[in-house]
């Protein structure tokens, strides 16, 4: 139904505007060369001199008249048909544009030249490619939706799987470990044996509030003889507020968080954004169940609690593309940049597919016809983004009142002001008596008015209409109406359709519909990954048919069952994932087993791993007891000097526009364009040109070394402290040893400018037993 | 060297994804070799020299860039017509999305001359340049999507409207790695202003953080701070060397404990790659030990400057060098001609004139013009119609570019715009196909060069480009 229909015109005029015959008629045949003559000729001109007021953009559409289907060209407006295909040369279009019947365009008229193309069109019979001719199926009719849920392990509905025979019955301690070890058995691998105290106490801490734990809680730890001292050491670090900032930061990197500036056209500054990354922090460490946590993201400004609009920052924060000279071309490629930035965003981060390959030609590998784009992309075209008050309504009105006040109060002064100084010696006593009276009435209201309400950038409601299908991503060539619904992919052949608004309320319940196997899926596999380095699905944000299949495909849906079953909390899925001997493991280096698989898919061993950059530097920090604990507000931007911790650090969309955003790209900290899947973790030279070379890092040995010569006055006692601090361990005599022979060697030349000591602090600090995880 | 297609990282005991991982991603700098195998096998890196798809013209590219948007019709695009036309407003030139142009032909302000063999006509802003003219290949049949200078200028560098894809300079060092692994793979350089668009027009987007151009800006160029913390400032180089060695043995140390990691392999790779940079770099950006005659040659401006570097790098193994105008700290410097095409032209040329005119030489008498590819121009033209009296507006229908050595046809001239200049009617070249013109003269089918994300396979020319046999020797 959705192909375009092409109507005889005496056919036409038999039926009130907006009726369809009930027969489809063939469509008239165009040859090639007449198509190309109007894609090269006609389409441009139609698009440059009527679309403006005769297109489903148009608000509103002049005369009911659109120009931008054949279809419409062929029902006419208003006025009746513009075109007829019996006396093509007395079509209304013809004579609007001669200004025989109507002036049109209104503003000018058009050149010869383009009249004369235009009669020559429609003499040709108006030809008009078939709307869909560049697509094999935009609709997505010939795809049989109820067979795809056995057709790619991703689209098959979540069912708890059984568990696995016990292949290692003296490891196991969980169910994860069955299905681990059923893995490694069937692979020839056995699992590696537990990690030391100390080595589990290093790894839990990082990987739980990404801080190192001090040299007192690893000896409490040590020290502790009751048989769960390790789930009370869990349950202790998963209470820590600084448990929400680790973890908060992944998801902002799913929500490609940054402050703006993307340069260029998308260059405003969103001076707000931190209340969102907030939101965040807070809704880990409250452990919000995750449905609520993605409905809030998606439509939480629908709630009518500004707490809860503050979680569309999700949305908001992401580009906003302008166009700057106002050319149609470059207005409609800003619009469809922004909406494929939401719509990407939106189907990477919550169910890990790639719709927006469906933008300009339907998906050409998973289910997603462009259709489908179009219905996901109308919902965010009515949502534009919008700075709201986070504050009680009363407690606004109350400042604005008072604002307002003075605002009011500044007018005359500033009148009066300008008449006294005009006047300079004639100026009357009476007026300055005025102005002083008045200037106290201002500055008492001043000193009355209540402080500032935050603000906050989020989505608001702003329609409910729906989009057209964009013929080749480009706006301006319009296909079939895309109706505003979820992906046909998870709801099936006939989803609802969306009409609350702009319908986020509708998609942010499909999204979290227990019944969508995705959501769930993907994010138990995010979780995975930050524990492990590898995730189930090394694709964490691709499941579609080009995504990778999961390594533990019963693990995978095992895991979503649980985060279901338990209220999608995700502190019970750390509990019940760092509980396991599989990752409980060492990180030893294993040959045979390495042989066998070297990328540690089956977990015979946990990986080893380097600290993130956020961790890195509060790491450093917290060494050299610098660290300034304090958690939420306004982001800093000279991080080089700045003692909050890294999550606080001011990043742009652009990646360049705060001294933060360089010190943070130096170590693989991602440019916020796109939503992150997993960051890359590189080696390269610049970073060691850092580390050899940086202020910031003689400052921290400098820092460190008071630190250390506080604690003792011995060289060897010294270096034991070090060791404990940095990497929760004592230095062997051989490392001692290389210290105190470093530290006593002659201080050299005098244009060495830092001392044996701090030579050395910066050593330890820059190496990898610091940087790394095991 | 083995073929990229057959490039098996498995072969050094890592996965392609592992391999992928450990290059980075995401930032603005270089990454240079060494840095994963153990025994820093040269093929394990990313920026180590790979065998294109096929015999290459050229080996590496300068680009001089041009943004803001010369006038063809006051360059190399002569129109004498125009003259003819003056104040006339046909059919031709009638186009609506010019923004600003409503106005009838106007006359270039600056006179014309022939030049070369053919006798070319180039108008009086190239003198040094046009006598280059012989071994020049212009196309005036460039044409671009929009005629904003954001959209286009990423369109020019990266073939997308949008910064979102890698910098074409990123995809080359992707596809053919760089022939020394002490320096930067690419180079983007300029005085005082960035493009703009700034990093985009070098960044690695998606690409491995090793693909990144390295940005330098020549008016703050000072050979120890190219890059970020390249000299220590605290320590004398046999200290620090001791203070390195220290470093080193903890490390393996550690290693030791772990028995084998590559990673940790990799970091102490690169700790001393890291090193020697510090060394390398300075002397490659270094001018002064150039002859006095060599410096005499280019002059003293500050885009000159960056050609000369240009040279240095490019002859010391750098895969690409970016060099883009710009003046009084403006980005879009060529956008002058909005207000006043003869006075903010003038001053654009007599910046650049001579240093390209000298770079041209230097290749030329170096032996280097041969396989090295030189390419001028800006992301879109300017209409011959006037805008206000005296200035043009954006043209995206029909711009030119110059391309010379390389591998392109010498003292040849693709055709054409109309009759005024202002539409690429004939022998139409998009910029995607010039960039699959520019991978093929690199020996790349820009078909086969692509990159995976996100669900799918990406290239520079996106789903377009065809290459343009024509220009080519």
């Amino acid at each position: 139904m959705f192909r375009i229909l092409i109507i005889h015109t005496a056919l036409l005029v038999a039926l009130t505007p907006g009726q369809l015959p009930a027969q489809e008629p063939e469509d008239p045949s165009f040859t090639a060369e007449d198509i190309e003559f109007f894609e090269s000729k006609i389409r441009p001109l139609l698009s440059k001199h009527c679309y403006e007021c005769h297109s489903g953009k148009s608000d509103p559409i002049q005369g009911a008249l659109r120009l931008d289907t054949r279809k419409a060209l062929t029902k006419g407006g208003d006025s009746g048909t513009a075109f007829n295909a019996d006396d093509p040369k007395a079509s209304l279009i013809i004579s609007a544009v001669k200004y025989q019947s109507f002036e049109m365009p209104p503003k000018y008229k058009l050149s010869g030249t383009d009249i004369a193309l235009l009669e020559d069109w429609v003499t040709r019979g108006a030809p008009w490619p078939t709307e869909t001719a560049d697509s094999d199926n935009p609709t997505g009719e010939d795809i049989n939706w109820d067979s795809l849920k056995t057709k790619h392990w991703a689209w098959a509905p979540i069912t708890r799987p059984s568990l696995p025979d016990n292949a290692f019955p003296e490891w196991t301690m969980s169910p994860i470990d069955l299905f681990v070890g059923h893995e490694l058995k069937a692979n020839a691998l056995s699992p590696s044996a537990l990690a030391t105290r100390r080595t589990l106490i290093r790894r839990v801490a990082l990987d739980l509030t990404g801080l190192l734990p001090s040299p007192e809680q690893v000896e409490e730890f040590l020290s502790d003889k009751r048989p769960d001292a390790y789930e009370h050491l869990l349950d202790r670090l998963l209470a820590s507020p600084h448990y929400g900032e680790t973890w908060g930061r992944h998801w902002l990197d799913v929500a490609r968080f940054s402050e703006g500036i993307g340069g260029f056209n998308d260059n405003q500054h969103l001076p707000h954004a931190w209340h969102y990354r907030d939101w965040v922090i807070d809704a880990w460490n409250r452990d919000l169940a995750y449905d609520k946590f993605v409905e809030l993201q998606i439509a939480g400004d629908t709630t009518g609690d500004y707490n809860n609009a503050i979680a569309t920052g999700f949305f908001a924060l992401g580009p906003s593309y302008r166009s700057d000279g106002g050319d149609p071309d470059s207005k409609a490629a800003a619009q469809i940049e922004t909406l494929d930035d939401r719509v990407d965003t939106f189907s990477r981060a919550f169910m890990a597919l790639t719709v927006s390959c469906a933008r300009c030609h339907d998906h050409k590998f998973d289910p997603i016809p462009t259709m489908d784009y179009y219905s996901i992309a109308g919902i965010f075209q009515n949502s534009p983004t919008h700075v709201t008050p986070i504050a009680p309504a009363e407690q606004v009105k109350i400042r604005n009142d008072a604002k307002a006040q003075v605002d009011n109060l500044n007018k005359p002064i500033g009148a009066l002001d300008k008449k006294i100084k005009d006047a300079k010696d004639n100026a009357t006593d009476e007026d300055k008596q005025t102005l002083e009276t008045l200037k106290s009435e201002r500055d008492q209201a001043q000193a009355n008015m209540p402080p500032d309400y935050p603000n906050a950038h989020v989505l608001r409601e702003g329609g409910n209409g729906n989009m057209h299908v964009a013929l080749r991503g480009d706006l301006r060539k319009q296909g079939d109406i895309a109706p505003r619904r979820f992906l046909r992919l998870v709801a099936g052949a006939e989803p609802v359709e969306f009409t609350n608004g702009s319908g986020r309320k509708e998609l942010a319940k499909a999204v979290t519909d227990r019944n969508n196997p995705l959501t769930s899926r993907v994010i138990v596999n995010r979780i995975w990954m930050h524990h492990f380095g590898r995730a189930l699905v090394t694709s964490p944000s691709n499941f579609g048919t080009l995504g990778q299949e999961p390594s533990h495909p019963e693990l995978l849906d095992w895991l979503a069952s649980e985060l279901m079953d338990n209220d999608w909390s995700i502190k019970t899925l750390h509990k019940t994932i760092m509980m396991s001997s599989t990752y409980r493991q060492q990180s030893r280096f294993r040959e045979a087993e390495f042989a066998i698989d070297g990328d540690n898919k089956y977990l015979w061993r946990m990986s080893p791993r380097r600290m993130t950059i956020e961790s890195w530097r509060d790491a450093l920090l917290q060494a050299t007891g610098e660290l300034e604990w304090r958690l939420h507000g306004s982001s800093h931007r000279d991080i080089a000097n700045a003692r909050q911790r890294t999550i606080y650090a001011a990043s742009s969309r652009s990646g360049e526009a705060f001294p933060s955003d360089t010190f943070l790209r130096l170590f693989d900290f991602p440019v916020m364009r796109a939503t992150i899947a997993q960051r890359p973790s590189s080696t390269v030279p610049q970073q060691f040109l850092f580390l050899m070379n940086s202020g910031f890092m003689i400052q921290r040995a400098n820092h460190f070394v008071d630190h250390l010569h506080r604690h003792s006055t011995e060289n060897s006692e010294r270096i034991e402290q070090a060791y404990r601090v940095l990497y929760a361990r004592q230095p062997t005599e051989e490392e001692i040893n290389l210290g105190v022979s470093f530290l006593e060697a002659s201080a050299g030349s005098d244009d060495v400018k830092i001392n044996r000591w701090v030579q050395y602090a910066q050593v330890l600090l820059s190496s990898n037993e610091l940087m790394f995880v095991r | 060297m083995q073929p990229i297609r057959d490039f098996k990282p498995e072969q050094f005991g890592l996965s392609r994804r592992q391999m992928l991982q450990n290059m980075g991603a995401g930032f603005g700098s270089v990454a240079l070799a060494d840095m994963l195998a153990p025994s820093a096998n040269a093929a394990t890196s990313p920026l180590m020299p790979r065998a294109p798809h096929f015999a290459p013209k050229a080996k590496r590219i300068i680009q001089l860039f041009m943004p803001g948007g010369p006038s063809q019709v006051d360059t190399f695009d002569h129109k004498p017509l125009i003259a003819e036309n003056a104040g006339q407003r046909p059919d031709l030139v009638n186009r609506k999305s010019l923004r600003n142009t409503k106005n009838g032909l106007m006359p270039s302000p600056f006179g014309f001359k022939q030049y070369g063999k053919d006798g070319m006509w180039i108008s009086d802003l190239f003198q040094k340049t046009a006598s280059h003219v012989d071994d020049l290949c212009f196309i005036h049949s460039m044409h671009t999507d929009i005629p904003e200078h954001a959209g286009a200028i990423l369109m020019m560098n990266l073939g997308h409207l949008q910064p979102i894809r890698p910098s074409m300079g990123s995809w080359l060092v992707y596809g053919l790695g760089s022939d020394n692994q002490n320096l930067p793979g690419f180079v983007s350089m300029s005085p005082r202003a960035q493009a703009r668009g700034k990093m985009a027009n070098y960044g690695n987007a998606f690409l491995p953080g090793a693909y990144s151009g390295c940005y330098v800006n020549i008016q703050q160029m000072h050979p120890d701070r190219i890059m970020a913390d390249l000299k220590n400032n605290y320590l004398p180089r046999l200290a620090q060397r001791e203070q390195a060695d220290l470093l080193t043995q903890l490390n393996r140390i550690d290693l030791a404990r772990q028995e084998s990691d590559s990673q940790l392999e990799s970091s102490i790779e690169a700790m001393e790659m890291a090193f020697r940079m510090q060394f390398a770099v300075p002397e490659a950006f270094d001018v002064s030990t150039e002859t006095q005659n060599t410096l005499d040659l280019y002059g003293d401006t500050e885009y000159a400057k960056g050609c000369l570097l240009a040279r240095r790098l490019v002859e010391r193994g750098v895969r690409m060098v970016q060099l883009s105008l710009s003046i009084d700290g403006y980005d879009i410097a060529w956008d002058t001609g909005h207000g006043d095409i003869a006075g903010g032209h003038k001053r654009l040329a007599d910046a650049c004139d001579q240093g390209i005119s000298a770079l041209l030489t230097d290749l030329k008498q170096r032996g280097m013009l041969e396989d090295t590819l030189v390419i001028w121009g800006g992301e879109c033209g300017r209409a011959p119609t006037s805008e206000g009296q005296k200035g043009r507006d954006h043209d995206h229908y029909g711009f030119t570019v110059w391309m010379a050595g390389g591998g392109v046809k010498p003292g040849f001239r693709y055709v054409a715009t109309d009759e005024f200049g202002l539409t690429a009617v004939e022998n139409r070249v998009h910029v995607h196909d010039y960039h699959a013109t520019l991978l093929h003269l690199m020996g790349l089918d820009h078909e086969r060069l692509t990159y995976r994300y996100s669900g799918r396979d990406f290239r520079l020319t996106d789903v377009h480009g065809d290459v343009v046999h024509d220009v080519i020797a």
